[in-house]
């Protein structure tokens, strides 16, 4: 069994299998990542969200970010920052939630290659 | 074999030759029994504020609802504890983790559409954390799917119940045959012991 805390880089698909605006998530033993293409650009992060983990693949774009389909908190994909924490007031008169519960981490990023037509992710 | 030594637990083996993450597994489920014990509170202070002539016809749907999210506790605690995971020693961490967001009672309380949207949207972040619990485990860990999915149902019919009451959507409501009868996580499913 291959083990995810070393160097070695994981071919997950081909390069034309990750067209543009689109990701997909791939399971390298036990750790879910998430890949694809956005602006140009390979990203690969760690599938689950940093605010309360859920699966990001369930997400969908904005501009470089990913949004979390559970509570709208929005990543960038290739800085691994928050970039946007949704407010729980979606009225004027709902209170506001505590900041313990809405804080977050960032995500964790990947290293993602190509190479003769095949993406490759590094876990280190 | 001496306190504290714990055997191979052939049950967790088997999950992670299944290939179920179970270290992220324990976080979600933790952070879905969060999300219940805390809706349970929240619709506590719901249900009292669902006063007036409205209010009537409403507070007993909530209470069936509020009863059931405790009956998930209930439910799916126990499987975090076969899984090697444990809640957290203090309360107030067990909320600041739990998976969705705390259901205050809005400031407008006495229009109770106001109360009925704080309603749904707790319900509809509860289907999205048991959803990932079913996604993770379907086909690998049938115990915990099984208690998820079951949490799920009755989710989903609270979802179908606030949004009948909000848009007049039917919803295939008929009140339950006493509050809090949890038909899919209850006594029927042996998971509670109501």
């Amino acid at each position: 069994m291959t083990n995810p805390n070393d160097m070695e880089r994981y071919p997950i698909c081909k390069s034309n299998e990750l067209v543009e605006d689109t990701m997909r998530k791939v399971t390298i033993d036990t750790v879910d990542i998430l890949v694809g293409r956005r602006n140009g650009k390979l990203f690969a992060c760690n599938n689950s969200c940093p605010h309360k983990g859920a699966s990001l693949s369930k997400g969908h774009f904005n501009e470089d970010s990913i949004v979390c389909h559970m509570h709208g908190y929005e990543y960038n994909l290739f800085t691994g920052k928050l970039e946007k924490m949704r407010s729980w007031k979606k009225e004027d008169t709902w209170v506001e939630q505590d900041p313990e519960w809405r804080k977050s981490g960032d995500l964790i990023l990947y290293s993602i290659s190509e190479e003769n037509g095949t993406v490759y992710v590094s876990l280190k | 074999m001496t306190k504290g030594e714990v055997p191979n637990i052939v049950a967790l083996e088997v999950l992670k030759k299944n290939g179920v993450n179970v270290e992220k597994l324990k976080e979600l489920i933790t952070k879905g029994v969060g999300a219940e014990f805390t809706t349970y509170y929240y619709y506590t202070i719901l249900r009292m504020h669902c006063t007036g002539l409205e209010g009537e016809g409403i507070k007993e749907i909530v209470e069936d609802a509020r009863i059931e999210d405790r009956n998930h506790f209930e439910a799916m605690v126990p499987r975090l504890y076969e899984l090697g995971g444990s809640l957290p020693r203090d309360i107030r961490k067990f909320a600041d983790q739990a998976g969705c967001p705390d259901a205050y009672l809005p400031d407008n309380w006495e229009d109770i559409n106001s109360i009925l949207k704080v309603l749904l949207e707790a319900e509809q972040c509860a289907i999205r954390s048991w959803g990932e619990v079913c996604d993770m485990t379907t086909g690998k860990d049938p115990r915990t799917y099984d208690i998820a999915q079951r949490i799920m149902q009755e989710e989903v019919e609270h979802e179908a119940w606030f949004i009948e009451l909000l848009s007049k959507r039917p919803s295939g409501h008929f009140r339950r045959k006493f509050a809090g009868q949890s038909p899919h996580t209850g006594s029927q499913g042996g998971l509670i012991h109501l």
